[in-house]
């Protein structure tokens, strides 16, 4: 600290305990030793993950903990400092369970005061938690159930007489018990993966409502002023700033079509027919309003859109983002775009992952055309690829658990054990997670992403853009091997995954988008750590930020050790290794992953055992993490 | 029958009387009261409609009590009014017209800059909020800023309020300890501290709800327009605020920090 008065800088310097059995709520002091090892957000709530939730604590039981977590950068004018991250064990896929959302919730948990918020227990009617400088409030919320997303936080705001509430919502679709319902704020601003809000249902808790009106400081104006502005021309300069501004995360649909590796027809191929009536492009041509950014945000990515004519008229929101985009036109077989918006918009009012959903649903369509699932067993719906009215359908299904909807419910793992007659192999996840709306077989550094990946099938995990660059001589320079910089070549993906995996960990502990940190490598470890120390007024090295990030993908491989996993579970669908991309599939045909090879590289590279798949002693203790060792 | 209060909330052009935001005249039963230099064509506008708006209208889909806000037909003014019903328990603050000189711009050739907001090109970041607060506390407070983003999410609206820097500003007239007064160089509306007896008259009395108070201390946070550089048009990327004239021609928006949709 720079001063000896006990004011924080950054942080906002209280965690707030609550717990839902006595209705009793505490606030501790933020814990310094662990924000300086885990630096805030993901890491912090890693770190309660592993020291409170023991293999023991079964996820949808009251002992799980879920946790809201902001970091030290939240709520000031660094661009992007916008996220929350919100964590528990996951029912969906049983190991570490985590989700970062954009939006404006993160900002008003800081302004509030608190860096993090700790949940346990079961509330034994439903509630809703109301937080506030003051700390905690448990309100009943007995008169919100079953509303969706949207009309919960309407309620909310009106109840409480104030628009500036922000609100995150376990929608239907959680209260009705499906494993891959999120915790959903604002319109279209998801922490929708492992099933965040499965487990604040399971807790008796419709919603977490926050109003800050506090401050954030930051120690040291000056350097603080200096690095954003930094930051801020960098991005401005950079070359992807205009397209991701124009189109967002859009437009990877038709750049991952023209790869040859858009899941399409559920990863039967890398190319879709109708791209051009689905892609990002046209929807920026047709339906876009406006565009629209998250909290404190330079690059407006995202979009305000509504349907003008047609069965959907009306029909507006946020978003959407590519994987909803892709997920229900090219993963399902379907390119009426107005179908595909009412879909996405469906699970973001029911409060349901769009991975997730489109996964089951085009698994179910892929198990119709395979023949294992006959017409009748999905309470006669037309199972065909892109049937309008069968996902709409499907997508109700789910959310009320009806018919085929139960099965599908509970993930496209527990479906396929359910389905049987060889459906397993159809079922698109690793971990229990489903995988997203990319081909892995064209993009080979993603897909060992995505099977090393700490919450299971996941991207956002490592994100190894580089690799879709061509640039051999930066791939040598940085990583040391040039192939590094080709998406179809396994060598060097070990280091460039690390590498990655390290600077999502930096994104989720400082809760800054990744577009900027990853996709544009704004914050290079130097400077992140002297923005770091302007704004707390500690002094951060780049070696101790660079060390935070690797300490927490380690301490997570802990978690998930502790639960028995290891190498064994670093595999992908073995669509993924065995059958090559078809022909149709343009520049990716032919192609498969090459896991095994890319392992061995990536757990050299990280100092893991190449048999078992977990850190090595002197990993750990170089890391400072002797004392979780599995 | 309500008595009217016609505003004039928004000068999108150039209106050359000058119009200015802020600007009203009254109508009280069938007295209608005109200040000087309220423009005739403006008013003209809004006259076949003020019997109707005068009465309570009990039918749903009526459109006239939902059509509040009427255009200026002069097409480079776009000057609009907003007719507003004054509630008829009797407000009394304002009074009758406002004929004093408090409150007044100082009134030079040319109207002086002020925000201009584009609210279709806000993305609803609340960049402007930020730098508000940070400009003026020391820190990053949006509810100490004196820039609001009024949102009404699922209409994807994303509205700024600003201070408009009204022609004749209520805020200063309704203000009984003289504690407000107008900026000679910039015509912002300036508190004195020292003379704010903190009884929140001015905030009320904002017909655009500009005016918030600060929690700790009860003073009102009016934009100061940061001495003529305001911070939150320099963090706003899409120029939906701009600092400058109604009707003048957008500013080179190719700079970082300053880019067009």
């Amino acid at each position: 600290m720079k001063t000896g008065a006990e004011r924080w800088c950054g942080y906002a310097g209280r965690v707030l305990r609550v717990d839902l059995d006595t209705g009793r709520s505490t606030i501790e002091p933020l814990d310094r030793e662990a924000a300086r090892r885990y630096l805030g957000g993901r890491g912090l709530n890693m770190r309660v993950l592993y020291d409170e939730v023991p293999p023991e604590v079964e996820p949808l039981s009251p002992e799980n903990r879920l946790m809201f977590a902001t970091g030290p950068l939240v709520g000031t004018a660094v661009s992007g400092a916008s996220r929350v991250n919100v964590s528990a064990r996951s029912p969906l896929t049983g190991i570490l369970g985590d989700s970062n959302a954009g939006g404006f919730f993160g900002p008003e948990l800081k302004y509030a005061g608190f860096d993090q918020v700790i949940i346990r227990g079961r509330a034994s009617d439903l509630t809703y938690l109301l937080i506030t400088e003051e700390g905690a409030c448990l309100r009943p919320a007995g008169h919100l159930r079953g509303l969706d997303v949207w009309q919960t936080q309407q309620a909310i705001r009106a109840e409480l007489g104030d628009e500036g509430v922000q609100v995150g919502v376990a929608g239907p679709a959680a209260e009705n018990g499906v494993l891959f319902a999120g915790v959903f704020f604002n319109l279209a601003r998801p922490a929708a993966r492992t099933g965040m809000g499965a487990v604040m249902a399971a807790k008796g808790l419709k919603a977490v409502a926050v109003r800050g009106r506090g401050a954030v400081r930051v120690a040291d104006r000056a350097a603080f002023d200096a690095a954003v502005a930094e930051a801020d021309a960098a991005i401005f300069a950079h070359p992807e700033y205009e397209p991701r501004k124009r189109l967002g995360t859009t437009r990877l649909v038709r750049a991952l079509h023209g790869l040859g590796c858009l899941a399409s027809f559920h990863f039967r191929t890398g190319r879709f027919p109708g791209v051009d009536r689905v892609s990002g492009e046209h929807l920026a041509a047709t339906y876009r309003l406006k565009g629209k950014a998250c909290f404190g945000c330079n690059i407006p990515c995202s979009r305000f859109f509504r349907v003008d004519s047609g069965p959907f008229a009306g029909l507006a929101s946020e978003g959407p983002e590519f994987e909803g985009l892709a997920g229900f036109s090219s993963r399902v077989g379907n390119d009426d775009l107005a179908l595909a918006l009412r879909a996405i918009d469906m699970c973001n009012r029911y409060g349901m992952d769009v991975i997730s959903t489109s996964e089951v649903i085009s698994f179910l369509m892929e198990l119709a055309e395979a023949g294992i699932v006959g017409p009748g067993e999905a309470d006669g719906l037309d199972l065909r690829w892109g049937n309008g009215r069968t996902i709409l359908a499907l997508i109700e299904k789910i959310c009320r658990r009806e018919g085929i909807g139960e099965v599908l419910a509970g993930g496209v793992r527990r479906a396929a054990q359910l389905i049987g007659r060889g459906s397993e192999r159809y079922a698109m996840h690793i971990k229990g997670m489903e995988v997203f709306q990319a081909d892995p077989r064209g993009i080979k550094g993603y897909a060992l992403g995505l099977a090393v990946a700490s919450r299971g099938g996941d991207h956002l995990r490592s994100e190894p853009w580089f690799e879709l660059t061509g640039n051999r001589e930066e791939a040598l320079r940085r990583f040391g091997v040039a192939e590094a910089a080709e998406r179809l070549a396994a060598a060097g993906k070990g280091v460039l995954v690390k590498h990655y995996e390290e600077r999502c960990a930096l994104a989720d502990c400082l809760e800054v988008c990744k577009n900027t940190l990853v996709n544009m490598e704004i914050l290079p470890y130097d400077q992140a750590a002297r923005l770091l120390s302007a704004a707390t007024g500690w002094e951060f090295s780049e070696e101790e930020v660079r060390d935070a990030c690797e300490r927490l993908v380690n301490l997570e491989r802990c978690y998930n050790a502790r639960l028995g996993l290891g190498r064994r579970d670093d595999t992908l669908p073995e669509r993924f290794t065995r059958e090559p991309l078809p022909p149709d599939s343009g520049p990716s045909a032919g192609s498969v992953v090459e896991l095994d090879r890319m392992l061995d590289e990536y757990y050299r590279a990280r100092g893991w055992d190449e048999s078992t798949g977990l850190p090595k002693k002197e990993t750990l203790s170089r890391l400072g993490l002797d004392r979780p060792a599995p | 029958m309500y008595d009217l209060r016609i505003v004039v909330e928004e000068v999108r052009g150039f209106c050359d009387m000058p119009m200015r935001p802020g600007d009203y005249c009254e109508l009280r039963g069938s007295r209608l009261s005109i200040p000087e230099g309220f423009c005739m064509w403006a008013l003209q506008s809004v006259l076949p409609l003020l019997p109707a708006k005068q009465r309570r209208i009990a039918e749903e889909n009526d459109w006239v009590p939902r059509t509040f806000r009427v255009a200026c037909p002069d097409p480079d003014g776009m000057v609009i009014l907003r007719i507003e019903q004054i509630d008829p328990r009797g407000e009394s603050r304002t009074g009758s017209p406002p004929e004093r000189a408090a409150g007044r711009e100082p009134r030079t050739g040319s109207p002086l800059p002020r925000l201009l907001v584009d609210h279709r090109a806000c993305t609803g970041c609340r960049a402007c909020e930020l730098a508000c607060s940070y400009r003026h506390e020391g820190a990053f407070a949006p509810s100490l800023s004196r820039i609001r983003v009024r949102k009404d999410e699922p209409a994807g609206l994303d509205e700024p309020v600003v201070c408009r820097q009204c022609g004749v500003a209520r805020c200063v007239q309704v203000c009984s300890c003289g504690a407000l007064s107008r900026d000679g160089r910039t015509g912002a509306v300036v508190v004195d501290a020292g003379l704010c007896m903190r009884c929140g008259d001015c905030a009320e009395a904002c017909p655009f709800g500009a005016i918030r108070i600060h929690p700790d201390t009860a003073l009102p946070l009016i934009c100061d327009l940061c001495d003529g550089d305001p911070a939150c048009v320099g963090r706003c990327v899409t120029g939906a605020l701009r600092y400058g004239r109604a009707g003048d021609a957008a500013r080179d928006v190719s700079a970082p920090g300053g880019r067009a949709e």
